[in-house]
């Protein structure tokens, strides 16, 4: 489904270079988890596979279903299936929740040539979702992610992500800034996403989202590239011993 | 040392000397420069009545009235209306540019006093049909009474090159609530200038909105008394311009009494070579203690040509009081927009959802459910027919 190949990204204004020729391969059912310390790179891969601006890849490609992913504006991309639950949601004032998540999802509809949703099922596919990660009707009224706690915002993203029905869901730090029991609801939500077409690259810092989230790789990233790669194990390894050898390694 | 200016075409035509931008209130819209041709004042001209229809329609508020005064070019039109006009004399006597040009144009004007609730908003519709060039003018005196209430909309609609002039004096007396909105929906060609003259007394409410979207040039004056205590007072503007449009608000807020609330907020949305300015002055008087009053300006330039000018001042001869202001100006937010992509939001129409929020923030101050959507579906029309890709 997705394939980095040799990925060189640097940021658009600056002469640094954040990623360093990295190399990924996610099939479609896997569940890939991103480690490494602060600074790795982690948040600007998901951002390079989103299309923010101000990076620039200077080498390398990524692939996504057999296309060139980094040629694609942001909304294409989305359509075509890509979805990043940021680390840090952005809050919109003016713009409602339930209308965002509407034009969002219908705007997807439209560029794949599908039927658009009418109101009602709308409606009805928005609240059987939210109920399942404990959103209340009255968040969705509110102004996207404006005023909502750091584990609502969480949950909202998770929300979108299960209106949508992305292809390729990648989650920035998804357990940042969540107690244990928001925790549990955000994995749930993302473990009945869970499904044989569909991947996830999980990326995050601690060991703890693993328990939930079970990956069936974990890669460790260290200045840009990933440094090892291994199964679930590696993440209960890191846990214990900690980042600093791959830090030195790599530099 | 005095310099004599020679007089324009229009100010000869007037007999009557035009603002300039030497005069601190007017340094941002020179009419002067801006009244480039005589626009000869009290003419008569008779419209057909498919032209008065198709403009009659052409309100946003159409359906949402549930009665009309209708002035066509100046003059009451009892054909079209639904109200009958009273006789209420003229208060306002003040040495101002606008007034003083009505008080020698005005023709007509709307005459109406509320003195029990006015349920169904009452539209006050301004008409001017296509002809030479030439200067319409009208006073409009309200008076919503002790105790009453009402919902009032002001809409000015034309077609033509013409000079719409005009003044409302509103009184709202002890207890009683005023909602107003004022749609400023001009011919492109047209220039509009207005004086709204509030006069609040004692615990009441007053809701005022003004779209400006009309107009190649236009200015509004407002001037809001607090005359009573405990009184509450929110005025807010929405401004959405293109092309080579020109509006300037002044609004001036005088706390004259003890414990009363004003609130100002404008949001304007600029195009092409646009300029939108606001000047707000709020003044608390000696001895209007508890006095609770901020304002703001907020402006999103959609291109790099357009402009936007912001005026606040604040004038305070009492130590207890809470006063503040806040200007902005800036182009659209590139996170938001990112954020509404990357959920598979084109970009134009993330820009337009974007800009719809913003204005809409101008709207919150209307109650009635009618009159928003009305505007909403204004506002969409516009962004639809100014909306570029990115």
């Amino acid at each position: 489904m997705l394939e980095i190949k040799n990925l060189h990204v640097k940021l658009a204004d600056e002469d640094r270079v954040i990623i360093n020729g990295l190399n990924l391969k996610v099939e479609a059912g896997e569940v890939h988890a991103i480690m490494g310390p602060n600074g790795s790179g982690k948040s600007t891969l998901s951002y390079v596979l989103s299309g923010r601006e101000g990076y620039e890849v200077t080498e390398g490609s990524v692939t996504y279903k057999g296309e060139d992913l980094l040629a694609m504006e942001p909304d294409v991309r989305a359509a075509k299936g890509v979805f990043l639950a940021f680390q840090y949601p952005i809050e919109i004032p003016g713009v409602a929740t339930m209308q965002f998540l509407k034009v969002a999802l219908n705007s997807q509809k439209k560029a794949r040539g599908e039927k658009e949703l009418s109101t009602p099922d709308f409606m009805r596919l928005v609240k059987e979702r939210a109920a399942r990660l404990n959103i209340s009707p009255d968040m969705l009224k509110r102004p996207v992610n404006v005023g909502f706690s750091g584990g609502e915002k969480k949950r909202a993203e998770i929300l979108q992500m299960a209106v949508l029905e992305p292809a390729l869901c990648v989650l920035d730090e998804t357990d940042s800034g969540l107690d244990i029991d928001a925790m549990r609801v955000v994995a749930d939500g993302v473990n009945s996403l869970r499904s044989p077409d569909r991947a996830m690259i999980v990326i995050t810092h601690y060991q703890r989202l693993l328990d939930y989230i079970i990956p069936d790789q974990v890669h460790v990233l260290s200045h840009g590239r990933i440094v090892k790669s291994g199964d679930k194990s590696l993440a209960l390894e890191l846990e214990s011993r900690g980042y600093a050898e791959f830090a030195e390694e790599a530099a | 040392m005095n310099v004599i200016v020679p007089k324009t075409a229009a100010e000869l035509n007037y007999g009557l000397s035009l603002p300039h931008r030497k005069m601190e209130d007017w340094r941002w819209t020179d009419l002067r420069q801006l009244i480039d041709r005589p626009y000869p004042p009290r003419q008569t001209v008779i419209a057909s009545t498919k032209d008065v229809g198709r403009l009659l329609k052409s309100s946003p508020f159409a359906k949402v009235a549930g009665t009309r005064m209708v002035f066509v070019n100046g003059h009451y039109s009892a054909e079209h209306s639904q109200l009958k006009n009273e006789h209420l004399a003229s208060r306002v006597k003040i040495d101002e540019p606008v007034i003083n040009m009505n008080a020698a144009f005005a023709t007509d004007g709307a005459r109406l006093k509320i003195s029990d609730t006015a349920d169904t908003p009452v539209e006050l519709l301004f008409i001017s049909t296509n002809a030479d060039p030439r200067t319409i003018a009208t006073r409009n005196v309200i008076e919503i009474e002790k105790g009453a209430s009402a919902t009032l909309i002001e809409t000015h609609l034309g077609e033509g090159a013409y000079l719409s002039n005009s003044v409302t004096e509103i009184s709202v007396g002890e207890g009683a609530r005023l909602d107003r909105v004022k749609a400023e929906l001009e011919a492109t060609d047209a220039i509009h200038l207005s004086h709204a003259e509030f006069t609040l007394s004692k615990n009441t409410v007053l809701n005022d909105f003004t779209l400006t979207s009309g107009a190649k040039t236009n200015r509004q004056n407002g001037t809001v008394e607090f005359k009573g205590q405990g009184t509450d007072a929110k005025i807010s503007g929405a401004f959405m311009l293109g092309g080579k449009q020109h509006a300037d608000t002044r609004l001036m807020i005088d706390h004259q009494v003890p414990r009363c609330t004003s609130r100002e907020l404008f949001k304007c949305v600029m195009d092409d070579h646009a300029r939108g300015i606001f000047q707000g002055k709020v003044v608390v008087q000696r001895g209007a203690q508890k006095t609770d009053g901020k304002q703001s300006s907020h402006a999103l330039l959609l291109s790099e040509t357009a402009e936007f000018d912001a005026k606040p001042e604040l004038e305070i001869f009492a130590d207890d009081v809470i006063c503040g202001h806040g200007a902005t100006s800036g182009d659209l937010n590139h996170d938001h927009l990112f954020y509404l992509m990357s959920r598979g939001i084109s970009a134009s129409d993330a820009k337009s959802l974007l800009i719809a929020a913003f204005v809409g923030e101008a709207f919150d101050v209307i109650v009635h459910e009618g009159i928003k959507e009305a505007l909403v579906k204004f506002s969409n029309k516009w962004l639809s027919e100014h909306r570029r890709e990115a």
